[in-house]
């Protein structure tokens, strides 16, 4: 087992680690079961020393020997002044970045199980030798081999796997909790070249807190005459609060600040309730959002480019999740925008990508590829059932069973589609084949294994083979995983917008096999049973038999429908029933009416998980 | 590789042809068992991909259960809040409200506890940042870096703290600033 090494994003506010496992990176969770570690060490009166989130509860009773943003220092020779005990001890801040590493590095430990001794850790674009020397020196300080010291932006890009497409020009946009950075980087042939860097030190999320809570504030002296600002305890409830809604924001129009109690005077207790659009929080913060465009303008101008120059855009921090953010960025610079992978994490992964190169844990081998789409095949009715789920890791190979539609059926079609839609007819058609020779049998028996496998280049070779006789019949598709990027994301969008009627179609279908099944058991279990069934029911049941064959050619309604199935399913559950008084009565042929009873049920239907799906069939064309 | 047929040529002196066909067999044989063994890791790797996949779906589906189970015992008490006001609306005595509350109030702690939900204690502790959140630091007469006041209580479930508690804490009975010194 190759020795890990993990990348680690060394944040002003925050720090994140990941590490490389199975081929993508994973966010370790920290002691706490945080995911990111607030950068800040504290040291308590007793000499012991505090990091992340307990450092940070502990600030305002400790404030002369709490530590916070120290990566604003680093590459200076500005020195923290520690006093506990009487004793004063001077800190580089290189020494106090590495008791973040430290505490970074025991997490991945126990996350790992294992010592870890390397790591790439991330800087912003604009640090200079000295910033970028002193980070490294941490890295030593604290027991670690720094491997590589990347560019967040850089790492940011890696963890799209940018690098891998062809050559382009990419903007990155880190919008974190209290600074601010855009660059421009330019990337060919595994090298990124950082065209221009641009940025506000004291700009981020926390800043759109502080609008909130200064609304708040103003409204409730407007309402009540109470200034909070002098209740400590009111303020925090109200920054708390106020965090909580622009989170809220990000996903609905309005959000409600509810914080009753928050204060009292002579007159009684008093309330906050506030109703928070997203447009008024915008607003708000419009100045601040301004700055950032113009951020923008400025990179784009030194990197001497335009907008349209510019191939991807990466977001990057968490205050990126703004809709506003994302819309003005796109406003300049249309249709670019990648925000898959979650901001807060994307430079600590792309740190472990890095450092997954630098293992040699990445090669060509563990480079996999995924299905861009479901891969289907069409069963009775136009279904498309799916085999390989979009998304899929490949090679990969999956079989499934299904059977034959009709009695005597000589012989199946296997039709391979693609795409995401629920019918076959509105995916695309990848071939078709036919597996002849199937043994006469009543329909539901004959089992035919249909294998999909996919191997590495994205070759898909279907296979059908009928279990009985072994016979089998195949089909190697090329271009399965050759779609365009515009043309996968066309398909996608396309069954996201047909969803609701697709559903439908798909639910019709399936309530027409479970009549056409139903009618094919029940039509079965009265020609089994003979004259055990007498000659009333018999009728009445064949008149709904006939009755149901009407709606399905007249393509009735879903209601109408089911309704007709659960007639005759009832009906046909009375034939069962009659027909087992009958052998009891008879007390002789137990065995063989009990079996047709079970048939007579229409549970053999299996729309989720059910191996068995009536392969479509078609007439055999010679 | 060419080192052993070399020294295999030179003792036994058998000619090239001989020794090269063999040879170029087991190159192609080589070869055929490494794109064997290639293709199975590329499997086995593209099984734990798609294995990561499943279980994080299955993680987030086991998720939602949970909170469903969470949601399902808190909707008893809001049920009874319900009551509560719509039965306060009919009658206005404030006194069996409050007595109704108090009980729904008691429904609900019962809930925390069964849930193993309990209270970090507060006023009078040590200032402690694994459960407690300094918000002010005030000078008193009590011990330096006791606990004052409790503007919001802590909750932990076993050894995890769901939310610190949020505190003043007593800087002891210096007037000033430590941030003087």
């Amino acid at each position: 087992m190759k020795e890990k090494i993990i990348g680690i994003d060394l944040g002003t506010t925050n720090s994140c680690v990941a590490v490389l496992e199975g081929g993508t990176p994973e966010i370790i969770t920290n002691a706490e079961g945080e995911r990111i570690t607030p950068s800040v060490v504290g040291f308590t009166a007793d000499g012991e020393r505090l990091i992340g989130r307990l450092a940070k509860r502990q600030a305002i009773t400790n404030p002369t020997n709490t530590v916070s943003s120290i990566k604003r220092e680093m590459g200076t020779d500005h020195r923290t002044k520690i006093s506990t005990d009487g004793k004063t001890t001077e800190y580089s801040p290189e020494e106090i970045s590495a008791m973040i590493l430290q505490k970074l590095k025991r997490d991945a430990e126990a996350h790992l199980g294992g010592t870890v001794t390397k790591a790439v850790i991330t800087v912003p674009a604009y640090f200079n030798d000295s910033q970028r020397q002193a980070t490294k020196d941490a890295g030593r300080i604290a027991g670690l081999e720094v491997a590589r010291i990347i560019n967040e932006p850089t790492a940011a890009a890696l963890a799209y796997g940018l690098e891998k497409q062809h050559d382009q020009t990419i903007l990155v946009f880190d919008l974190g909790g209290g600074t601010f950075d855009v660059s421009v980087l330019d990337i060919g042939d595994g090298v990124f070249d950082v065209l221009s860097t641009d940025g506000d030190t004291r700009l981020g999320g926390d800043d759109f807190d502080q609008r909130i809570v200064d609304w708040l504030v103003e409204e409730f002296r407007k309402d009540t005459g109470v200034d909070l600002t002098a209740d400590p305890s009111a303020m925090q409830r109200l920054k708390d609060a106020a965090e909580a809604a622009k989170k809220e924001l990000s996903s609905r129009m309005e959000t409600t600040i509810n914080l009753p109690y928050i204060t009292a005077d002579a007159s009684g207790p008093k309330h906050l309730e506030k109703k928070l659009s997203r447009a008024k929080f915008e607003g708000m913060i419009d100045d601040l959002l301004q700055r950032t465009i113009q951020t923008v303008d400025g990179a784009l101008r030194e990197a001497k480019k335009t907008a349209d120059g510019i191939d991807q855009v990466v977001l990057v921090g968490g205050s990126t999740r703004i809709p506003k953010v994302q819309e003005l960025i796109a406003s300049r610079i249309p249709g670019k925008i990648n925000r898959e992978i979650n901001p807060d994490e994307v430079v600590a992964g792309g740190a472990a990508i890095q450092g997954g190169v630098l293992a040699g844990e990445v090669d060509e081998i563990v480079l996999l590829d995924v299905t861009p789409l479901t891969l289907s095949i069409e069963t009775l009715g136009e279904v498309a059932t799916p085999l390989i789920e979009r998304n899929t890791t490949i090679p990969t190979e999956k079989t499934k069973t299904f059977t034959t539609a009709q009695d005597n059926q000589p012989a199946v079609q296997i039709h391979v589609v693609q795409g995401e839609r629920k019918m076959a007819s509105d995916n695309k058609s990848l071939g078709t084949f036919q597996l002849d020779g199937i043994p006469p049998a009543p329909r539901g028996i004959p089992q035919i294994d249909v294998t999909f496998n996919i191997d590495a280049d994205g070759i898909l070779h279907v296979t059908a083979q009928d279990k009985a006789t072994s016979k089998s019949a195949s089909i190697t598709i090329t271009e399965s995983s050759r779609l365009d990027d515009d043309e996968i994301e066309k398909m996608r969008k396309d069954a996201e917008e047909h969803a609701e009627e697709d559903k439908q179609k798909y639910e019709q279908t399936e309530v027409r096999n479970q009549a056409d099944q139903l009618i094919y058991a029940v039509e079965k279990a009265m020609s089994d049973l003979g004259e055990k069934v007498d000659a009333a029911k018999r009728s009445e049941v064949e008149d709904q038999i006939r009755r149901l064959k009407e709606k399905l050619e007249q393509g009735a309604g879903l209601e109408d429908l089911r309704q007709a199935v659960e007639e005759l399913t009832k009906a046909s559950q009375e034939i069962a029933q009659q027909a087992y008084q009958q052998t009891q009565a008879d007390a002789g042929a137990a065995t063989s009416s009990t079996g047709a009873s079970t048939e007579a049920e229409p549970g053999t239907q299996d729309d989720d998980g059910g191996e068995y799906i009536d392969a479509e069939y078609d007439e055999p064309q010679d | 590789m060419s080192n052993p047929k070399k020294r295999k040529r030179d003792e036994t002196e058998i000619p090239v042809e001989q020794v090269e066909a063999p040879v170029a067999e087991d190159q192609e044989n080589a070869n055929g068992e490494l794109s064997i063994y290639i293709d199975r890791l590329q499997r086995l790797q593209a099984e734990f991909e798609n294995y990561k996949k499943r279980t994080a779906r299955e993680y987030s589906a086991v998720e939602e259960r949970v909170e469903d189970r969470t949601i399902l015992g808190f909707l008893g008490l809001y049920d009874n809040l319900e009551r509560a006001f719509s039965s306060h609306a009919e009658d206005k005595d404030t006194e069996s409200f409050v007595a109704g509350l108090e009980q729904i109030f008691g429904q609900f702690s019962q809930l925390l506890e069964q849930y193993g939900v309990e209270r970090i204690p507060g006023v009078g502790e040590a200032f402690d940042p694994a459960v407690h959140e300094a918000l002010l630091s005030v000078a008193s007469d009590q011990q330096k870096n006791s606990i004052l006041e409790e503007f919001l209580p802590g909750y932990r479930r076993g050894n995890r703290v769901l939310r610190a508690s949020k505190v003043s804490v007593s800087r002891g009975p210096t007037p000033t600033e430590e941030a003087d010194e």
